[in-house]
């Protein structure tokens, strides 16, 4: 959902302002493909009507407005005599606010195909009763959102996508805590706000080197579920929501933190990792500080089963992690090994993502079970989509990273077990693995059904994950997460 | 001393137990006479982990090979799960801020020596 405000000058008493094209603009700006605008005046002198602009016709309204609540026609709202506060620039306008009564102040339009759902000679007015004066109306656009608009899989290692020009025209609000639209950028950049405020406050040793991971990039999928499903349940706090999630994202930073020392890796998003460039001790230390920090900024939000939910979810990805790193001596392992490691390393963080922001918001507990279980298979379906990455040449990394550093990986355990090209691929992953045996590797796999497989497989655990949503009220969020979940698999970066 | 501790709650961590995370946990039992009988032993353990699981890893010394690193994490994590179970909002705090000071001294350049372990968790005890 997108928040925004429509603010406009009247210059008459009574005036029908036509919006429709305004709002066809926000509808454009957001990006919005399918879904219901709602819009609420902010005044009790201002309506709404959804009428055809004939100027013979709005001069028909108008009197007939004028006819049954003429002005000056003895409105007790008008005698100061009688009312208590009056300030010094009341208006003797009881007439208009009869004439509001007549009018509505709340409405709402179908979006269909990026349009407003209007009929040929339909327009929506905001009706200035009271004028002229400075207005403005409240807007949510509530729906399906283009990809490029909601999806949170854009700019991975490229350090764009979140505030991006695109994204922050979505939402006014942006830092001002308010007006906050789940699934909006004005979410996002709370969360970039709090992530930002907290490594102001930590000592530089610890807080640089995460710093430079933080701002490098990443999709920010886990706090965007947190946000997402924080605003399912009866409790709304968008404040203390981006809270949890920045903390669930510093926790997920400081997991990658030990695993780019246990894997030898140089770079993350494009930047050296904090064992490489900082060497390892410097990565053990703030590794822990984060997760220390983490935890205790879930603790401080006083939800027992929020803290719990992730603390689980924490001893998942390390058990998970010892498990992946054993499971190398048998590179590239089986497929039930692999879902063991990456419903642990990947999926249990996705899940209590979603469980956690469902528990903040007092969701009821079969909200709660139905999200953890879609943001599972969400998760595995995530990590499989990451390892065709490794095979994609369009996703501006070296193809074949995970095959050098001998990565759990689907494409790989699918490729060998392959009745064409599984003996060669086993017999060069059981060797030394230098440029040429990656590229062959790379090129067996690319030319078995391997990856069509994995494909498949992750496609039908998003399809199961959006089955998941289908039990449970949602209060509107489901397109939102159907198109997270598509969005998870359907990527090339 | 009896061990009241769930099989769960040590888990992959039984070569631990002989290798220093009985001592320290019988250590921290001292520490935890005034809580709650049921959430002492958790509260004990949850404090030998983080102790022992800092000592694997290398903390403020020579960074450990990844399977202690890994091990070391999994300490901290099953502390983390411990205390949200057993411990208040306070204990919990209090045991990730002693954690925040270690890892930060150990980060820093300082060439002082790093706070003593076991007397910030006792001291993370008091918060209760």
């Amino acid at each position: 959902m997108v928040g925004t405000r429509l603010r406009f000058e009247t210059t008459h008493t009574t005036e029908f302002v036509d919006i429709t094209d305004r709002l066809r603009a926000e509808v454009r700006r957001a990006g919005m493909r399918m879904g219901r605008l709602h819009l609420q005046s902010l005044h009790t002198t201002l309506g709404l009507a959804v009428n055809e602009n004939e100027p013979l016709l709005l001069r028909d309204f108008q009197g007939l407005l004028e006819r049954i609540a003429p002005e000056g026609a003895g409105y007790e709202h008008d005698d100061f005599a009688r009312r208590l506060n009056i300030a010094a620039d009341e208006p003797i306008n009881g007439h208009a606010h009869c004439r509001q009564l007549l009018l509505t102040g709340f409405a709402t339009v179908l979006v269909e195909d990026g349009d407003l759902v209007l009929g040929t000679w339909q327009s929506v007015f905001a009706v200035e009763l009271d004028g002229p004066r400075h207005r403005q109306l409240a807007l949510q656009l509530d729906g399906e959102f283009a990809e490029s608009s909601l999806s949170p899989f854009r700019g991975e290692g490229q350090g764009e996508g979140r505030g991006s020009s695109a994204e922050s025209s979505l939402s006014p609000f942006r830092g001002e805590g308010q007006g906050e639209g789940r699934g909006s950028s004005g979410s996002a950049t709370l969360v970039e706000l709090e992530l930002a405020r907290q490594l102001l406050i930590d000592p530089e040793a610890v807080a640089v080197p995460m710093r430079r991971l933080v701002e490098a990039g990443g999709k920010r999928v886990r706090p965007k579920l947190v946000q997402l499903t924080a605003g399912i349940g009866p409790r709304s706090e968008p404040l203390r929501a981006a809270a949890l999630a920045a903390a669930v994202e510093l926790l997920h930073n400081a997991t990658l933190i030990h695993d780019d020392y246990v894997d030898e890796s140089t770079h993350r998003r494009g930047q050296p990792t904090v064992a490489a460039a900082e060497g390892p001790e410097r990565a053990v230390a703030v590794g822990d500080y984060y997760f220390a920090k983490a935890t205790r900024l879930i603790a401080e939000i006083g939800n027992r089963d929020v803290t719990l939910t992730i603390a689980e979810a924490l001893e998942a990805i390390c058990a998970a992690q010892i498990d992946d790193v054993a499971l190398r001596g048998a590179f590239p392992g089986d497929h039930d090994s692999y879902l063991r490691v990456v419903r642990g390393k990947t999926a249990a963080l996705f899940a209590a993502a979603c469980a956690s922001g469902a528990l903040f918001s007092e969701a009821g507990p079969e909200v709660v079970g139905a999200l953890r279980r879609y943001g599972d298979l969400v998760g595995v379906a995530f990590q499989m989509a990451d390892d065709m990455v490794d095979f994609s040449p369009d996703s501006g990394k070296p193809v074949g990273l995970d095959i050098r550093h001998r990565v759990l990986s689907l494409p790989l355990i699918y490729a060998s077990e392959d009745r064409a090209v599984g003996p060669e691929v086993r017999r060069l992953l059981a060797g030394s693995l230098g440029d040429a045996e990656v590229g062959r590797v790379a090129d067996l796999v690319i030319s078995s059904n391997a990856l069509e497989r994995v494909r498949e497989e992750a496609q039908a655990l998003v399809e199961t994950a959006v089955h998941e949503l289908e039990s449970i009220e949602l209060d509107g969020l489901r397109p939102i997460l159907i198109s997270l979940a598509r969005s998870a698999v359907d990527r090339t970066a | 001393m009896s061990i009241q501790l769930l099989e769960r709650d040590l888990e992959r961590l039984e070569s631990l137990w002989d290798d220093g995370l009985s001592d320290a946990y019988r250590s921290y039992m001292e520490a935890v006479a005034a809580y709650e009988p049921e959430a002492q032993p958790r509260l004990a353990l949850a404090a030998a982990l983080i102790e022992i699981g800092l000592r694997l890893q290398g903390l403020g010394g020579r960074a450990a090979a990844a399977p202690s690193l890994l091990m070391g994490d999994l300490c901290l994590a099953r502390s983390s799960r411990l205390l949200a179970g057993a411990a208040s909002q306070s204990v919990q705090i209090a045991f990730a801020r002693a954690i925040e000071t270690l890892s930060a001294a150990a980060a820093s350049d300082s060439s002082a020596p790093l706070p003593r372990p076991r007397e910030l968790l006792l001291r993370a005890f008091e918060a209760k």
